[in-house]
Formats: C-alpha cells, structure tokens, sequence
C-alpha cells in the first residue's frame, strides 16, 4: 500500500467508517415522528422542485404534444416563407410514400376564403356581416385519419368521407357560438353566427387573379386546443383541386409520422431530398410558433425560479435540524473529540444523516412523480385554454434535481457540524 | 511517564484574569496508581485536563513519555488521545444512542480495527468490568455504577498508556463507588497507571500516591 493510500485511508476513509456508524445507530435510535418529519419536509421540497416546474412546462409541453398529434406529425413540410406551394410537391409525396420508415403522412391545400353563413347577401344595417375569413384546407379523409385522428375533432356533426365535395367542416373558433373570442369585440374579427350542422355556406375563393365561389354544407364543426385545427375549416383535397385552378399535388403542407425510431433518418432523408428546394423540412418542436417556444424558456424560468427557492428553504430546513441537533449533542461531540474521535468522523456522521433526509426524501418525491403524479396528469391533463397540461417531468431532469438536492443537502449538514465541531473540546465537554 | 514542569493556567484576561494552577511541576511513573485531591476551586480537575491534554496550559511544559506535548497540534493531540490515554468521566459520558459495546467499541473502530475486532475487544473490556451482560444495553437503560463502569470499560478497551478519571464516583452511591474504584484497583494490579481527580478521601487513599492541591499549588504528594 503506497502513501497516498494511506493517507487515503487515515484522512477519509476511516472517519467516514466511523461517520457511517455514528450516524446510522443516530437516525435508527432517534425519534421516528422527527425523522418522518424531515423527511415529509424533504419530499416536499423534492416535488417542488420537480413538480411545479414540471407542471409549468409541461402545459407547454402538452400544447407541443398536441400541435404534433393533431397538426404536424413527427415531420412538417411547408414551402419556404414567401412562396405558395411546396415545391415540387408530387415528387416530394412520391419520394414519402418510397420511403420505407414512414408510418403515413397527410398532404394538405390551403386556401384563403371568405365564408358566409347566411346566404343573404346584404347584412342588416349596422351589424358586421355573417361571415369569416380564414383558410379552407383540403384534405384526403383516410391518410388525414391515419396521421392525426381528424374524426376525434369533430363535436357536432360528422367527420368528411370520401367523395364529401359539397360538405365542410366548420373550426369551432370562426363559430360566435363556439368560439372563446365571441365575447370580446376584436376589430376586425368577423365570426359566423347561428352556423350549424346542415346548414349552408358559401366560400368565396380568391386564386392568381380568379374568384370562385362554391356552397357547401356544413357536415361538422371541429375543436382542439390546436388553432390549426380550430381556426381553419376543411374540405374534400379532390373537390377543391376541380374548382380551384391549382395544378394537381400543389399542396401547402405535408405532414409525416416517421416508424418508432427512424424520425432522424426520415428527417434527414427527406432533408437530403428537398436540399436545394424552396422547401422548409421542420421536426414538429422547430414547427412549433417561436412565441410558444418563448413562452417556455419564460416558464422553465420561473419554475428554476420557484425550484431555488424551494432550495433555499430545503437548505435552511436542513441547517437548522442538523444545526440544532449538533448544538443540543456539543456535550458528546466534545467528548468524542475527547475520547479521540477525529472531528471529520463527526462530520461524516452529520452529513451522512443530511444526506440520509436527502436520498429518503427523493426517493419518496420520485415514487410519487413517476408512480402516481405523472401516470394521473397523463390521463387526466390539465385544462388550460391553449393546451392539456401534463406533468413534464423526465428521468434524466429528475436526476439532475436529485443531484442538485443532495449537493444542497450534503452542504446544509457539513457547515453546522463543522461549526460545532470546531469548538473547543473541554469546553464542549463542560457546556460553557 | 508523565513530567510536569512549571504549568501555570489562566482564565480570563486583564482584570478578571485568574490563576488556577500556580507553577506546578511533578512527576508520574509508568504503573502509578496517583490521586489529585483537595477542596473545590484548588485547580484538580484543572490540572486534570492539563496533563490529559484536553486543554492547553497557558505555559510550562508537559512531557508524556519524554515528548513535549505543548508543540503537538489539534489533530496530533486528538491521535494521542486516541492512541494512548483513556478517560473517564463524572457524568459517565456515554454516548445515548450507542448500546454499551458500540460505546466502547467506537475508539477501537477510529483507531483503524475493523467492526468485527473492535466488538471483540470491547467485549473483553466489557468482561473485566463485569458489564459483558449489558453489552446491548443502551446508557439509558443502566444505572448510574453500571454507565461508570462502561466508561471505564470504554476508556480501557485500547490499553492506554495512562488513564485518566476525573471524580468517577461523584455521581454514585457508596456500593458503586466502591465497585468502580475495586475496578480502578484491579487494573493498576494489572500494570496499568491511572490518575483520578477525587474529593473523597475514602477513595483517594485507595491510590498508592496523593498529590493535594491548594489554591492551585501543591501542598503535599505523598505515598501512602
């Protein structure tokens, strides 16, 4: 054994043994009301650090979850800003359905238009007119069906089927009875009025100089905390290929939902295959508006804010038990020290126990994020008006928590014990 | 052994400053049996912590086993301690959450024994001072003469060079008392030297030499 073990061994190894035996026969032989206390304390510090931050991402990350469950898939094809349609879009489409990791995809039309919900053409005097604008998308029913479940959307009515050319479905918020703006006055925001099911609207479509317009039935209204969803209204693909003068596969948005496992090299193939075209090839996360992912970065702020002061509090609550515990045993420190105990075994006692409160604590905090918070606010989100809040807490973040938790804890037992330990040994021994 | 050379101990400082120890110097060979008597306040137990190096002199020398002490560091008296002299103390000082084998096993263990023989040799101590039976008691569960005796039990386990007891049978009752000093008696038949702080005249002449203090000064050492 060379020196540097050795001195291993006399300066650490050893007084941690000691530490170890000082600090288990503490904690089996102390108060079992007082240790479960501290260790309640601790559990609750632990699910504010991982709980509320979580919960404050995670009603962005439910937004997220949903805009690629209902809108974007795994991958989004768009035309670069600026430009109408994807370039070479049947190509691109031939090249998706070639590529054998991908599950499905759904390509979509996207026109602006102007529906009217009453087929009077002269609104009353002094009342904004019946109608709104906004995008008509076509779709395919089945491949839209197989990459979002369009069907879960509808809340009135029925979803389109093939052949549906003269039916529409209508987004909840272009509805004054359905939407979430109906009772504020937004200049300029015109919503339909008293449209239900079975009722006609007639779409005015304005393409490279040609206005078209064309009624439709209203065969269902659609809602999800996804505006793409809720603020657009849909229509058969081929029945507005016939109308529009569009070429055929000049379509707006792709959306593909990769095999399990092969999102980067679908990613990356479709990349490689619109490189040098006017095409934008997104995963669903860089899709997502930039405000959102702000509105993140400002939650995951101000839940690392709350988690510091959840900190803060774990580290005084510590300070303060193993503070006052050293303070009311500084008799016995000082006749350990008395008796020859070196002072860092007595320190390794101390942080053994901090990290004892610690460990328990995350421990207790993990089983009740992972066995039961998580798995609850998975099936029962919470409802906020733009997303599903789920609790977004990962292994790997919890883990970091964990980490940081006992860093705090190790030093919030180390600094009292060292405080009381430097004291004076006789005058520990004779509490003066 | 023990050699002690002009030790002078004060409290406080300018006005309040207080003399306890008054240029001492004596003398303790190996195997001694040796009692420091006299009335409350004469600086026994002053003295006590002085040569047991749990408190440093203000000046003189102390020298255990020819080595000046007074240029040791914390860690180097603490290692001292550890390795060569046992304590006992008035109020037993056990640890309450150890049991009474885990109190005495624990210097074993910091001197580097692993758990297996420390408990061995705690044991044994344990069996010299007629505690074996207690070993899985707590302290709160023994009496007071059963607490002093694992002191002892304690303060012996590593065969210290000296042993240091500071009014080990204030706290108990005449019958205790007299187990606890029997047990004191035996172990310097055994060789060992032991030097005890006491008031109790009784007990003091169960020693083989008295030193009496006096307002920090030595009145007389005498053997008896």
């Amino acid at each position: 054994m060379n020196a540097f073990h050795q001195a291993f061994i006399h300066r650490f190894l050893r007084p941690m043994q000691v530490g170890w035996f000082l600090a288990t026969r503490q904690l089996r032989r102390s108060s079992k009301g007082t240790t479960a206390l501290i260790v309640f304390i601790m559990v609750l510090t632990f699910l504010n650090l991982v709980v509320v931050s979580g919960l404050l991402v995670g009603l962005l990350t439910g937004s997220f979850d949903q805009f690629k469950k209902s809108y974007s898939g795994d991958i989004l094809i768009t035309p670069k800003p600026g430009r109408e349609f994807i370039e070479e879009s049947a190509q691109t489409i031939a090249y998706i359905k070639n590529d054998p990791n991908v599950a499905n995809f759904s390509a979509r039309y996207s026109v602006l238009a102007n529906v009217r919900g009453s087929l009077s053409e002269n609104a009353p005097a002094k009342e904004k007119a019946n109608q709104a604008g906004g995008a008509i998308v076509g779709i395919e029913p089945s491949s839209e069906e197989q990459v979002t479940h369009f069907s879960k959307f509808v809340i009135k009515g029925q979803t389109l089927e093939s052949g549906d050319d003269n039916y529409i479905l209508i987004g909840a918020n272009l509805i004054k009875e359905y939407s979430s703006f109906a009772d504020v006055d937004i200049p300029g925001l015109e919503l339909l009025k008293k449209v239900s099911v079975g009722d006609k609207v007639k779409a005015t479509f304005s393409l490279k100089g040609e206005t078209v317009t064309k009624e439709y039935v209203v065969k269902g209204i659609v809602k999800s905390k996804v505006d793409q969803i809720s603020q657009r209204m849909f229509v058969i693909d081929s029945g507005l290929r016939r109308l529009l003068p569009v070429n055929e596969w000049e379509v707006q948005e792709i959306a593909v939902n990769a095999k399990p496992g092969t999102e980067p090299a679908v990613l990356a193939s479709l990349r490689g295959f619109t490189e040098g075209k006017l095409n934008r090839v997104q995963t669903s996360a860089e899709a997502i508006p930039s405000f959102l992912r702000q509105v993140e970065q400002t939650f995951k702020i101000l839940g690392n804010a709350l988690s510091s002061i959840a900190l803060v509090v774990a580290s005084i609550t510590i300070f303060i038990v193993i503070f006052i515990n050293a303070v009311t045993r500084r008799k016995f420190i000082g006749i350990m020290k008395g008796i020859g105990i070196e002072p860092r075994a007595i320190q390794f006692a101390y942080v053994f126990q901090a990290l004892f409160y610690g460990v328990t604590g995350s421990i207790v905090g993990l089983f009740i994020t992972f066995g039961f918070l998580k798995p609850y606010f998975d099936v029962h989100p919470i409802d906020f008006p733009f997303s599903d809040g789920v609790l977004a807490a990962t292994a790997s973040g919890s883990a970091i928590r964990v980490a940081i938790l006992l860093v705090v804890t190790l030093f919030a037992g180390f600094i009292p014990a060292t405080i009381i330990v430097r004291r004076n040994t006789l005058d520990s021994i004779l509490g003066r | 052994m023990i050699r002690v050379s002009h030790l002078i101990k004060e409290y406080g400082t300018g006005e309040l400053k207080q003399r306890v120890l008054k240029d001492l110097s004596f003398s303790i060979d190996s195997g001694e049996f040796v009692s420091i008597i006299g009335p409350s306040g004469a600086g026994k137990s002053t003295l006590l912590y002085q040569i047991s190096l749990l408190d440093e002199p203000t000046s003189g020398d102390i020298y255990l086993d020819d080595r000046l002490t007074n240029n040791l560091n914390i860690n180097e008296k603490t290692k001292l301690r550890l390795m060569e002299l046992g304590y006992v103390f008035q109020d037993y000082a056990l640890l309450p959450e150890l049991t009474a084998i885990e109190n005495v096993s624990l210097p074993l263990l910091m001197q580097g024994l692993s758990k297996k023989q420390a408990t061995k040799k705690g044991q044994e101590a344990l069996e010299r001072l007629g505690m074996h039976d207690k070993a899985e008691s707590v302290p709160s569960k023994l009496s007071g003469g059963q607490q002093q005796r694992v002191s002892i039990a304690r303060a012996i386990a590593h065969n210290p060079k000296i042993l240091f007891a500071d009014e080990p049978t204030a706290n108990l009752d005449s019958e205790n008392s007299d187990l606890v000093v029997e047990a004191f008696r035996d172990l310097h038949k055994a060789g060992q030297t032991i030097i005890m702080v006491t008031h109790e005249m009784e007990y003091a002449h169960k020693a083989k030499r008295i030193i009496e203090l006096r307002d920090g000064l030595i009145i007389s050492d005498k053997h008896t």
